[in-house]
């Protein structure tokens, strides 16, 4: 068992509906989870599930139907989109099954796209030696030091992956939120995405969620969380 | 503040779309177009306005009743302050020839209406009669004289200046009498009577000024050469009714003139107002004529403010009105630009339809950059989900959008008022070099009697027209910014 540490994101009762045409789907019906500082957590459940909605909510790329999602005990859902988004960008880290490189920018700047956000063209300007030097060992660190001005098309798919891996931790989030990372991979080179994830997220203490189809990989996780119909069925403590 | 990641996506789009660069030249031409084409168009117009300006009085009274005598109102228009000096004006149409001893040249010659052409090739004119004594004080005479010469030594031919103002004796002047040798040699060579002692002979033929146009008329017209002008007096009443005397008089070809207005030049020839009354059946040697004016050019004093010569025009007016029989029509003062009312409008109504067009021409450079940016937001739709998801927010997302606008509009429009500035010094050499080396002109000078095309940029539509140009590109811009901004950053994420 884990100590007690602070939660990062807590969802409590989160209910999220879509309507189509004038029938309302119910993807998430009331689902309480909370993750803690430094903990990973894998979530799995069938296709259709509602992991990915979920992860978006907790993401605060979404806000839910009904519930609340708190970042650091901080009720985000009254909160306007610029805030939301800039809590994104200092704390929280997205790693997507396909990549989600923009394919006009290099590896090295699409990893210090995040460092533009929050900052003016001159502000940017002033600390780009900093930058610059942040998102090159980055990249070193995921094992793309030789590909820094390779643009995504030029890259293989680990390749991608792990410069979106770079992308995601470079501010130095508290969580890091990932869909499938692995779902677009072969095996061989999953798993040594897989063990980057989890090497960089004991180096950092960071929080992790997890979304994916393989148990074993689920087994490596501090907390197992399995879903059905949009709804959390079980919650499993591994370590 | 404009988070840095919109400009530098929005200069990575646009660097990596060459359809901008097509935006940027449409602007840039837009704005050149409307720079150059309008600065030539505003030269033109200055021009024409100067032109006009020179072949009219300041002031002219007009549409009086056709029997008004000039002395009354004469004493009462000059006795005002502001009016330094009057000239009688007598307007009359006629015709005019050339009277030839060859009657096979004549016919050659003979006069043709030729519509395709905008040259006088046939004699009707209007006459105006002027007081070669009085007329010089109300319009630049002098002007006119030198630059009809001008204008056909333009097109290489060389002809004296008229000298017919210079003569010393007044009663000849006023008759407008060519030097007596001069008419004597152009009898000799019409083939017409005349004293056999050239010494002795005395000018008769009052003197006719044509305007220059009507040289490719009367290519062969040499001073003192005799002319035919025929006119028909108004209607006088008798026992059968109305009836129509026409008169013929002998006049003497001395000289051309220019006023600078083509459309006047092209009409009108001048006559001594005095031979022109005489042909109306007011002979001066006829106790019961009247000295006959159709209008009365003034010349006020110099000096005055637009409203000084509006409240003089009023009471000039009145004066004249108070002269003229009460049941007489309402009489005018214009100024010259009400004198040449409705060819002014013209032009200028031509200028604004012209602005028209090359507005169009920028709303569909502008429509270009929309279309353009709109079909940039939806191929990015995937890139803005991830840059929502790195944490860009719906203001810096809309503002890649309305930035890639506002970069192609500032830089359109500084190439386009660059290149307008450049054209606009380079006109004239250009113009002239592709006339030398290649044969062509894009400006035909000729067309318009000018030596050189005359352009005006005013710094004012420089300005309002790059404001205009930056603008407009923002105002479109606007929406797809908006429809990028607005996008959910999840259903952009998932979007195929
Ligand atoms: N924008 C939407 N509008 C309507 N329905 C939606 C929308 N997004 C998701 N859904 C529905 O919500 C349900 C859950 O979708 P979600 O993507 O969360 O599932 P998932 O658990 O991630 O599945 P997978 O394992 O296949 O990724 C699905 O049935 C889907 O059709
Ligand atoms: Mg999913």
């Amino acid at each position: 068992m884990s100590t007690e540490k602070p939660p990062v994101l807590h969802a409590a009762d989160v209910h999220k509906s879509y309507a189509i045409g004038n029938r309302r789907i119910e993807v998430l019906r009331g689902v309480n989870l909370t993750i803690n500082a430094g903990e990973t957590v894998a979530l799995l459940g069938a296709s259709g599930a509602g992991k990915s909605t979920l992860l978006h909510l907790l993401g605060l790329l979404d806000s839910p139907t009904r519930g609340e999602v708190q970042f650091s005990g901080e009720a985000t859902s009254d909160r306007s989109a610029a805030y939301r988004a800039k809590l994104r960008n200092r704390h929280i880290g997205f790693v997507f099954q396909f990549y989600h490189l923009i394919p006009e920018l290099t590896a090295l700047q699409n990893v210090l796209l995040a460092q533009m956000m929050g900052v003016s063209v001159l502000g940017y300007w002033r600390a780009r030696r900093r930058s610059h030097a942040a998102a090159r060992q980055m990249l070193e660190r995921v094992g793309l030091g030789e590909r820094l001005h390779h643009r995504p098309s030029e890259l293989s798919g680990g390749e991608r992956q792990r410069c979106a891996i770079a992308r995601a931790l470079l501010a130095n989030p508290s969580i890091v939120l990932a869909d499938e990372p692995t779902g677009n991979l072969d095996s061989q080179t999953a798993a040594g995405v897989v063990e980057l994830m989890f090497s960089i997220q004991r180096e950092r203490d960071l929080a992790f969620l997890l979304v994916t189809h393989d148990e074993s990989l689920a087994q490596r996780c501090d907390r197992i969380v399995r879903m059905k119909d949009g709804v959390v069925i079980e919650q499993e403590q591994v370590r | 503040m404009i988070p840095a990641f919109s400009t530098f996506l929005a200069l990575r789009y646009l660097l990596t779309r060459r359809i901008n660069l097509l935006c940027v030249l449409g602007v840039a031409f837009a704005v050149w177009a409307m720079l150059i084409v309008d600065g030539v168009f505003t030269g033109f117009v200055k021009n024409i306005h100067t032109d006009v300006r020179s072949s009219s009085p300041a002031l002219l009274l007009t549409d009086l009743p056709h029997d008004t005598s000039y002395e009354a109102l004469r004493e009462q228009l000059e006795a005002d302050p502001d009016v330094t000096t009057t000239a009688p004006r007598l307007r009359h149409h006629g015709l005019l020839q050339a009277v030839q001893r060859s009657s096979a040249r004549l016919r050659a010659e003979s006069s043709q209406l030729e519509f395709d052409r905008a040259r006088t090739n046939n004699g009707f004119a209007l006459l105006l009669g002027i007081d070669p004594l009085r007329e010089p004080a109300v319009v630049d005479l002098e002007a006119w004289l030198s630059r009809g010469p001008d204008q056909i030594a333009r097109r290489g031919r060389i002809d004296p200046r008229a000298t017919v103002f210079d003569e010393t004796d007044l009663d000849r002047r006023s008759e407008m009498l060519v030097p007596d040798a001069v008419e004597h040699a152009a009898r000799r060579r019409a083939g017409l009577p005349r004293d056999a002692d050239a010494s002795r002979h005395r000018s008769a033929w009052p003197g006719v000024l044509l305007g220059w146009p009507r040289v490719f008329a009367n290519a062969r017209a040499s001073a003192g050469d005799p002319f035919d002008v025929l006119c028909v007096a108004f209607p006088t009443e008798d026992a059968s009714g109305a009836v129509m005397r026409p008169h013929t008089t002998r006049m003497a070809f001395a000289g051309w003139f220019s006023a600078g207005s083509r459309l006047f030049d092209e009409t009108t020839v001048l006559v001594p107002i005095e031979t022109l009354r005489t042909m109306l059946g007011h002979d001066a040697y006829d106790p019961n004529s009247v000295d006959l004016v159709t209008d009365v050019a003034i010349e006020p004093r110099d000096g005055m403010t637009q409203d000084e010569v509006e409240a003089l025009t009023d009471r000039l007016r009145k004066i004249a009105q108070a002269l003229l029989p009460q049941q007489a029509n309402r009489c005018s003062v214009l100024n010259w630009r009400e004198q040449n009312e409705t060819f002014l409008s013209a032009v200028a109504q031509e200028q604004a339809m012209m602005e028209i067009v090359l507005f169009v021409v920028m709303l569909v450079s502008a429509f270009v950059i929309y279309t353009t940016l709109h079909m940039m937001v939806t191929q990015k739709v995937k890139d803005i989900g991830v840059v929502a998801a790195v944490g860009g927010g719906p203001g810096g997302i809309g503002t890649v959008f309305l930035l890639s606008g506002v970069v192609v509009g500032v830089i359109g429009t500084a190439l386009g008022v660059a290149a307008g500035i450049l054209s606009a010094v380079w006109l004239n050499p250009v113009n002239e070099w592709l006339y030398a080396h290649v044969g062509v002109e894009l400006f035909p000078r000729g067309l318009f009697d000018l030596d050189e095309v005359p352009c005006h940029l005013a710094p004012e539509w420089v300005a309002s027209v790059a404001a205009g140009a930056v603008l407009l590109s923002v105002f479109v811009a606007v929406l797809p910014a908006r429809k990028a901004a607005r996008l959910d950053p999840v259903t952009a994420l998932s979007y195929e």
